[in-house]
């Protein structure tokens, strides 16, 4: 009984300074309210809207009727789903590799002393200041067979004696668009790594000098585990971006030829221009797992910092 | 030791000049093909800059449709920015400095809305823009970019927010500073390079977003940029020449903005995602 009015006195108590009708507190939900608001009505509502949309057979100007699952079973037995699924792992793991391979690479060579270094890191920051729209337009025009400068050097050298359709045949069509994809996007993993080397604090590189460790061994025992917080996050990061790059597969290939490079969003879009709604949401749901499993590494991440 | 000082040194500055040349030649590529005409392209195949006129730009400053797009990108991109701005520093102000019951699921909240790809909501915001009137409208595009600007802002802003000193928010309280007074005038001025950086980042995304505008002002005169270019193709015909001027003039300014304010967008990258 009097174990029950310490608990409660507590309770009331605790409420009194950091209760939801505390001043301060009320201070706080007026300064959350406009956030809020957008995502209450810009994400909450849209996300549920397709949640439950996936469940209907909604297309264009009829009505919805709930189906079930009966979407994601044809989604699931659909074979331009299961490329797109399929596309869309290969597209994101390269890209991602590539990305990390090129930007630590130029990290590391940013890193050493350099003449005129702001002027090197300008530069590796172009291809990030580029619009991606603009940035996807050249490599369809440099992968071109008739004025594209790939196949302008490649048969002016000789080393192939005709010009090679880079994004309209199959065997290029994706290792083309995964390149051009990796040059727009590794800026962003050069320069947080190049950061994070930096960030490191010299007197170990010092001390394991003095202890004879060799290039390498410093790199592979002090930079990498030091740069290894940043490696996750911006992989995180990235990765949520390339699941995302509709753009690069849409004004490169528009998904061709022949589906080879269709990926999730892509195959979505294609969905709503059919007004297969309902079909289409659930396939834009089938992102969600992926972007489940990064969120809650990063923020499992993020509260232990 | 001094020979292979220098053997290393010519090594990294040719390795930069690589990296360089692979970074730069498709701006320059995209450059010269801009000032040559679409006969000039197929009768010479040369990577060199030949036949250079600028009637591609005088194209684009003649056509009306384009300068349309671009008014459009600017007053969709600067006015949702504007509110982008003021709703992520009113909220990750919240977040960071204030106290008050459910902050840290707000918080959790907020970063969910940021990790989610755009391209999973797409659908859903398409027919409630429609449902409500609003698409093929510069306001409707203002409103659905928020839905991304605004989570993006909150999150680099917490970043800026916690690296300032915890107890500086409290000193200026005592002094007799309101909490207004304590935001506007002790705490804003030290996170101003965020609020650059945050308004240059959401700035470009928003210049360079495809998708939702694709699908959302189908009308042309409520197109932006990206969508604009994307239709001066015919079917498979791609005008290269005038394609390429257009690009340019629609890259040089955001990518101007980007090298003024690299120092903000760099530390502002950091900030989110290394101080996070």
């Amino acid at each position: 009984m009097s174990r029950n009015t310490i608990e409660s006195s507590k309770t009331v108590t605790s409420k009194k300074r950091d209760g939801i009708f505390a001043p301060s507190s009320l201070f706080g939900y007026f300064m959350m309210l406009p956030a809020m608001s957008v995502l209450v009505f810009f994400f909450a509502y849209p996300l549920t809207y397709e949640v439950w949309t996936s469940l209907t057979n909604k297309t264009l100007g009829n009505d919805a009727k709930f189906v079930g699952i009966q979407n994601y079973i044809a989604l699931f037995s659909d074979p331009e789903f299961i490329t797109a699924a399929r596309n869309s792992v290969v597209y994101v793991s390269f890209v991602q590799g590539g990305k990390f391979i090129l930007g630590l690479g130029i990290a590391i060579l940013l890193h050493q002393k350099l003449v005129a270094r702001g002027f090197w890191r300008a530069v590796v920051l172009v291809p990030y200041a580029m619009p991606g729209f603009v940035a996807f337009m050249v490599w369809k025009l440099i992968y071109n067979p008739d004025v594209g400068a790939l196949n302008i050097f490649l048969t002016k050298t000789g080393i192939t004696d005709a010009p090679i359709a880079f994004l309209g045949d199959r065997t290029w069509a994706m290792a083309s668009v995964i390149f051009a994809t990796i040059w727009r996007g590794f800026p962003f993993w050069a320069i947080m790594f190049l950061a994070a080397l930096q960030a490191v604090p010299k007197e170990l590189y010092e001390a394991a000098a003095v202890d004879g460790a060799n290039a390498w061994h410093r790199f592979r025992n002090i930079s990498l585990p030091g740069i290894r917080p940043v490696i996750l996050i911006v992989f995180m990061l990235s990765t949520i971006n390339t699941i995302n790059s509709f753009e690069a597969i849409w004004l490169t290939t528009a998904g061709g030829p022949s589906d080879a490079t269709v990926i999730l969003p892509v195959f979505a879009y294609r969905g709503l221009a059919a007004f297969q709604i309902g079909e289409s949401a659930a396939a834009a749901l089938s992102m969600v797992p992926v972007a489940i499993v990064i969120a809650i590494f990063l923020l499992n991440k993020l509260k232990k910092d | 030791m001094q020979r292979t000082n220098i053997k290393f040194s010519i090594f990294k500055y040719a390795m930069l000049s690589l990296v360089a040349i692979f970074v730069l030649f498709p701006v320059y590529y995209m450059i010269t093909l801009s000032l040559r005409s679409q006969s000039s392209l197929w009768s010479k195949s040369t990577l060199l800059p030949v036949d250079s006129n600028l009637d591609n730009y005088r194209a684009a400053f003649e056509n009306t449709d384009f300068k349309r797009s671009l008014l459009n990108s600017v007053i969709v991109c600067g006015t949702a920015t504007l509110i982008a701005v003021l709703f992520s520093v009113m909220a990750a102000y919240a977040l960071t400095i204030l106290k008050f019951k459910g902050r840290d699921t707000l918080g959790r909240v907020i970063i969910i809305a940021f990790l989610t790809p755009g391209a999973l909501l797409f659908i859903p915001l398409a027919v409630i823009m429609a449902n409500v009137g609003l698409s093929n409208s510069l306001q409707g595009l203002i409103l659905v970019y928020l839905s991304f600007m605004v989570p993006l802002g909150t999150y680099l802003l917490i970043g800026f927010f916690r690296s300032l000193p915890a107890e500086l928010e409290e000193a200026a309280r005592i002094d007799g500073a309101s909490r207004m007074q304590a935001l506007w005038m002790v705490l804003l001025p030290l996170v101003a390079p965020g609020l650059v950086s945050v308004a240059i980042i959401t700035f470009t995304g928003a210049y360079n977003e495809l998708l939702y505008s694709l699908v959302i002002n189908i009308s042309p005169e409520m197109r932006t940029v990206p969508v604009a270019i994307l239709n001066l193709s015919v079917a498979d015909e791609v005008p290269w020449g005038r394609t390429m001027a257009f690009s340019t003039i629609a890259a040089l300014p955001v990518m101007a903005l980007y090298f003024a304010g690299q120092r903000f967008v760099v530390e502002g990258l950091q900030t989110g995602s290394v101080k996070g």
